[in-house]
This record gives C-alpha cells, structure tokens and sequence, in this order.
C-alpha cells in the first residue's frame, strides 16, 4: 500500500514531520508491555534495546532487556502487571494481562481474541490472517517441578501443536489420547488440565476450540497416574 | 425597598395564587437533567418543588457529593445512577481497591430512600455483601444495571434473583466479576413473572437451561434477553419460540452442527421475531448460519457484530437484509471492502463502531483503513457517531470524511500506532483533527491520536464551541497545546490525557476552568507534585489525587484525577491516592 512500515515510527526517519513526537520512547514501552506470545513475533522490536531515556515520564528506566527474554521464551508475566502490586491475587487469567494501549476494554480485549482464533479454523481464502498476537496465557507444571511456565494457547493451532510445544519446553515427551501412539508409546508423561469447574482431566477429549474456553490451568503428570 | 424583599413579597404573592403543588406537578413533568438543574436556580420557591418532585437523580462522579447530602437535598428519589471510576479504568490504568464503592450509598438509601427501585451503576465496585444489602433493604426494587462494575460474584446475582419479588430488569455488562457458577439463574422462584430485561451475556458459566426456558415462557413481558455464550443454537430457538415479542436479542453461540430440521425450526422461530430492533452475540457465526436471521432483520437498527469475525462478503450478504440499520459494530476483519458493503446498504446508518480484531497485530493490511472509512461517508450521509480502530489515516481522508459528514456528535479515531503521521504525506495528523472541528460544529466528543503537535489544540480550542468530551493520548508538543483546550473549550466537561508532554504550566492554565468540569485525568505526563499542590491550594473546591507506585519518582506526578465536588476530599481513599 506504499506506507511508511508500522515499524518504522521513530519521528527522525519521517523527514517532514515539524515538530518531533517526544513520545516515540513510551511507544516502544508499550510495545514491550504488549502481549508476549509465546512464538514471540513481537520480538521486532529491537529497537528497544538501546535503552532511551528520554521518555516523557521523567526518570523511568527502559526495560530494553526484556526482549532478550523474549526470544528465551522465558515466561514473564507483563511489566504492567509486575509494576501493579495491587492486583487481586483471585484474579481471572484474562486479568492477567494488564494492557493499556490501544484502548479497549479488557472483557472485549479477550472476547476478540478468541473471535480472532474461531476466524483461524474457518477456512477462508481471503484470510490472511495467519499472525495471531492476542494472547491466552495459562501456567504449565510437570509433576515434580515447583516452578512453573506459562504458556500462550492462542498462539498454537491444535492439540498437536500444544503437544509438541510442551514437549520442547520440558524435554520430555508426553502422551494424549488420539495422539500418535507410535511415537510416544515409550512417554511417561501425559497432559492434563483444570477445566473451569475445577476437575483435572485428561487433555485431548474435546475439541480444540471447547478446550480453549474451558482450560484453566495444565499439568504434565506421570502416566502411572491416569 | 430592598428590591429582594419586594422581589420576594411579589414571588409569595403570586405563589398564592399558584399553589407548591401545582408548581411541583408541572415540573415533574420535567425529565431532563440539564432542565431541571436549570429550573432549580430559578427561585427558592422553584428548588423546593424541583427537588420534591425530582424521583430520579444522576450523578456523573460519586465522589463529587455525598449520599447524605443527595437525600437531603432530594427526598422521593426513587432511580438512581452513578459513575465512579474514572474512565481510564478500562484499559487498566487505576489500580484495584482505588474505590467507589456501593456501599456507603446502599447504607444511605436503605434509610432515606427504602422505596428505591432502580440502581444504574458503571464502573463503581459493587461487593457480593452490597448485592445481598440490595436485595434485603429495597422491597420495592426493580432495576438493577451494572456497566463495567467489579467486586462481586454470582453469588450475589443469586440474591438477587432470589429476593427482589418485582424485579423486571437485570442487566450485567461486565468485566472483571467471579463466575463462580451458572446457578443464580435457578434462584428466580417459580412464581416470579415480571422480568423485562435480562442480560447475562458476559458471563461464562453454564447457566441451568430448563431454569431459563421456564423464566422466559412465564415472563411475557420479556423484552430484552441477551444470553451468553453457553446457550447453543438448539436452545436458542426454544428461547425465541417462547418469547417472540422480544425486541433485544443477544444470542449465545452461533457455531453448532444442526440438521435440516433444526435450521428451519431456527429459521421460522427467528420469522416469528417481529419486533427485534437490536441484535448482538452471534459468536463464531459464520456464513453458513447467519441466514437463518434474516426474516428477523427487516425492522433491526441496532446490529452488534463484535463477537464474530466476519469476512468482507459475509457481512454484505447480512446487510443486504438489515435496510433500516442505524447502528452498526463490527470488528475490522470485514476489512475497507466491507464497509464499502456498509456504505452500499445502510443509508440511514448514524453510528458506526469498528473494533480490532487483533489489537497487536502490526500488519497494515490487515483490519481497516482510511479507505473503508471513507466509503462509509460517501454512503451514509447521516453518520454523526464513529470509533474507528485503525492502522494507517491521511489528512486528506478525514477532511473529505467530515465534508461529507458534517453532522457528527462524536468523533472517536484511534490510529492504533502511537503518534504516527499521515502515512502519504508524512506530515502530522493536525490537519485532519482541523477538519473535524471546523466543520462537525455539534461535535460533542473528541479522541484524538496519531502524530499531532499543539497545532492540533489550537484548532480544538479555537472551533471546538461544542465539546464536551476530549480524549487525548501520546499527543502535543509543549504545554500550550494544554492550554489552548482549556481556554478554549467553552462546554467542555471531561478531559483525559495520557503520555503527553504537558507539565505543570499546562495543568495550571485550567485554574479557571475545573470547577465548571466534572474532571481531569492526566497520567504519564510532566506534571509534578508541586504543580498539583499549587492546585489543590488556589481551588479548594476541587479534590487533586495523585496516584502514586513504585515506579514513579519522587516530585513527579504520574497520575492525577481532578475533579469538582462539595463533598470535600474521599474518605475512603487508599494508600496509594493522596488527596492535596
């Protein structure tokens, strides 16, 4: 469409501009507070990095190392949510994401973000819509491990990617109902997960789309378990 | 004479001859607010029959009077609304516990006003204990809506439903409740008929399915039902085939495997809705069910189309079939092509809203430009609402939007990139916000975004006569585009700022303006502690709060709320909010 890249905001690269934005730093601060997918395609922003100071909330550090944690993929709740020391701790996992920009209401914030996802499994040939970056973070434990992951189901299509996904985070392999038997006939570990109404059960029953409204936390047990 | 003393003598003359209660039988023919604070300045006689006869009360910032001092002044208030939080607070920009809480109105009401029936409440917190308070104190208590509130659970719909005999209207547009579970519902008692409006469409929870069915065919004078996402289609057309005079539907999910039966059964039950005028829900419809809603849309103004993702030519097929749409929501997966189909098909259309479908998405071509935009002015000439989320937005685009346009009341465009120019011309998008306050002489609220400079205030200040709303975020160059709003802007009533580089000379030059506000927000500014304390010094009539947290430094201060009140400064303010 011959438009200036999204990327490209920084007032000094728009040669006309007559008076510069002294906002430029609080974007990038708000790219960083965005949602962090897990297959972390915001991990453009390496201009963060260089750190600028010169934001209009006088003396706030730039967190530019929090890109480098990014690309880990190591699970950081958003630094807005850090920062709130205030947030119930009962607090739905939609909560958990405290965003800020751009201004929509959380409920809808979230509504959309499985509208986006119900758009992905109707096949479409006009949808080029394959990027997804709302997000769906639930924490992940493997039995014997104290401290968690945290991961985003809307960044992965199926049962079959949440498996794989899982069994490269916690390098182990894991078993699910209707999954390849062959590969994971030696696994010692099976998915399962919280549902709303509290009950443990074992992930792969329901549809995918079912699962996604219903799943509240996962665990990877032992199969001697089930 | 004292030309009082004779005014008066001539006043209690005549009110001789026109007795209290005819006076106050004329003016409670009076509804609107605006009318009867003006009628009450007129005399002293006037403000007594004005507030005897006043039974609702809307109060625009509960913290701006006290309940006490509402019942004093009003004594047969039978309706009463109130805003809390400031409007911030939706994209999680004021911290929990930050308060107006219910209760200490509740307590109030439950003494001076025990004849209450309606409570109209948005973004206040309201606690399970207050809902049970609610449904013990009132006897008389009919309508309860909650619009953005937090707090409780559905422990307290429960007591609701269970003891508010003459309910008939309980709506719940929320966020942040606990959905414990769907059992609430069940706690309507058998014999209860006279619910009118029912919304629970943003709760999550399976509610009991026969429970709800058996409410709506025993309600006949349902009106309103707007269901969540739970109910499937299958029971969606027992609901409709029990209610058919309803005239605001919200649908649960609209995705299910139905048989040749099932769809026409749905279909004729929609053909029965003869009276829809509003519609919304319809989650993950597609366009393989959305026709069984079309014998349905001959007579709706209001479609909703938020929860689903259309595509282009599955919205067009829709409008095809909606020709006296007025109001139009849609997330921008339509896409400019459409609300080209928009612009084809809904002549009368006078508020349009497009959501993004994926806020974090960067792609330009995704979701909607100014093109779309564009071709919904040239085809509806009679637009006067827009919130429009976008990713790119020329100069040029917006002027020849407004030309076509000029009617607009309301003008909300979030270019979703913080401070970024006319993508054509690189130049900031001052020109475009000229246009708009130029020509939208009735325009009443403003959200402004994209790169903009104080030339933009100028503008607004100069030829906004009307504004009464200003919303404004990463904007501005120094503190005299501040300045220019504030001396400008003769109505204006509430202005929020975030990220802009106004300080202390800009919050200052309002000195003169504040107490004819309801409020201003500023975070993330330059304003420092200072300036607010040589604030709150000079207006004692206004409350300053600063937020502070950890984050901020010392002088600076990040978040300031400034509001107008006679209830002098919050007693119930957190440890965070510090009142100057």
């Amino acid at each position: 469409m011959g438009r200036a890249s999204a990327k490209d905001y920084s007032p000094s690269s728009s040669s006309s501009s007559s008076s510069p934005s002294s906002v430029d730093c609080s974007k990038h601060k708000n790219r960083t507070g965005a949602s962090l997918s897990f297959a972390s395609s915001m991990c453009q922003f390496s201009g963060c990095n260089s750190g600028c100071s010169s934001s209009t909330r006088g003396g706030r550090t730039r967190r530019g190392d929090l890109n480098t944690d990014l690309r880990l993929g190591l699970s950081i709740v958003s630094p807005d949510a850090q920062r709130d020391n205030w947030i119930d701790p009962s607090a739905s996992k939609q909560r958990e994401q405290r965003q800020d920009w751009p201004p929509i209401k959380s409920l809808l914030r979230t509504t959309l973000a499985v509208a986006g996802k119900a758009d992905t499994s109707v096949s479409n040939v006009h949808n080029n819509n394959g990027d997804r970056n709302a997000s769906l973070f639930v924490k992940v434990y493997m039995e014997g491990i104290p401290i968690g992951r945290k991961l985003d189901l809307l960044a992965l299509h199926d049962y079959d990617d949440l498996i794989s996904t899982l069994a490269h985070m916690f390098t182990t392999p894991i078993a699910y109902p209707n999954g390849d038997r062959a590969d994971h006939a030696e696994s010692l570990h099976v998915l399962t997960y919280e549902d709303r109404e509290g009950d443990w059960m074992m992930a792969g029953d329901v549809p995918w789309e079912m699962f996604m409204t219903t799943v509240k936390r996962l665990k990877i047990t032992r199969s001697d378990r089930c | 004479m004292d030309p009082k003393k004779s005014r008066d003598s001539a006043e209690s003359a005549r009110a001789a001859q026109f007795p209290d209660e005819v006076l106050e039988r004329v003016l409670s023919l009076l509804a609107s607010h605006k009318d009867r604070s003006a009628v009450s300045l007129v005399s002293k006689t006037w403000y007594n029959a004005e507030r005897w006869s006043r039974t609702r009360v809307f109060i625009g910032n509960c913290y701006s009077v006290t309940p006490e001092i509402v019942a004093r002044r009003f004594p047969n208030i039978r309706s009463v609304t109130l805003k809390g939080k400031p409007r911030f607070s939706d994209f999680n920009l004021v911290p929990q516990n930050w308060g107006a809480d219910i209760q200490s109105w509740l307590a109030v009401f439950a003494e001076r006003y025990p004849s209450l029936e309606e409570l109209r409440l948005k973004r206040m917190t309201v606690t399970d204990e207050s809902l049970k308070f609610l449904a013990l104190k009132f006897q008389n208590f009919r309508a309860l809506s909650l619009m953005s509130c937090d707090g409780f659970s559905t422990n307290g719909l429960a007591a609701i439903a269970a003891r508010c005999r003459n309910l008939t209207e309980l709506d719940i547009q929320e966020n942040g409740i606990d959905d414990n579970s769907g059992d609430w519902l069940s706690c309507f008692p058998e014999n209860f008929v006279s619910l009118e409006v029912l919304n629970f469409a943003s709760l999550s929870s399976d509610v009991d399915f026969d429970a709800l069915e058996r409410l709506v065919s025993r309600c006949n004078s349902l009106k309103v039902l707007r269901v969540n996402r739970t109910i499937t289609l299958d029971q969606l057309q027992r609901l409709l085939v029990r209610a058919p005079r309803l005239t605001e539907l919200g649908t649960g999910s609209f995705l299910q495997d139905l048989n040749a039966h099932q769809y026409s059964e749905l279909e004729r039950a929609f053909g029965g809705c003869k009276n829809l005028h509003t519609l919304s829900g319809l989650h993950d419809a597609t366009a393989l069910y959305l026709p069984v809603l079309y014998l349905a849309c001959a007579n709706l103004t209001f479609l909703n189309l938020n929860d689903t993702a259309l595509q282009d030519e599955e919205l067009a097929k829709v409008l095809v079939h909606c020709p006296r749409l007025q109001r139009l929501w849609v997330l921008d997966t339509v896409g400019d092509e459409g609300l080209e189909a928009v612009a084809l098909n809904c002549p009368l259309l006078e508020e349009l809203r497009v959501f993004p479908a994926n806020p974090f998405d960067e792609e330009v071509n995704h979701g909607v430009s100014e093109s779309g935009f564009l071709a919904v002015s040239y085809g509806c000439r009679r637009l006067r609402y827009v919130l429009y989320f976008c990713r790119q937005m020329t100069n040029a685009a917006v002027a020849t939007i407004v030309q076509n346009c000029p009617d607009f009341t309301h003008f909300r465009l979030c270019i979703m990139n913080p401070g970024q120019p006319d993508y054509v011309t690189n130049e900031p998008m001052d020109e475009a916000f000229g246009a708009v306050v130029k020509t939208c002489t009735k325009l009443q609220r403003l959200a402004v975004s994209g790169l903009l400079t104080d030339l933009t205030f100028e503008y607004i200040g100069r030829y906004a006569k009307n504004l009464e709303t200003l919303s404004v975020a990463f904007a501005g160059s120094s503190d005299w585009g501040m300045q220019c709003v504030l001396e400008g802007c003769p109505k204006l009533r509430k202005l929020e700022i975030r990220d802009c580089p106004f300080g202390n000379a800009a919050l200052l030059s309002g000195l003169e303006k504040y107490e004819s506000m309801r409020s201003l927000w500023m975070s993330a500014c330059k304003v420092t502690m200072n300036g607010c304390e040589v604030l709150a010094r000079e207006r004692p009539r206004l409350n300053v709060e600063v937020m502070k947290d950890e984050e901020s430094s010392d002088g600076q201060a990040y978040k300031v709320y400034v509001y107008r009140t006679v209830a002098g400064p919050r007693r119930d303010a957190p440890p965070f909010v510090f009142t100057l």
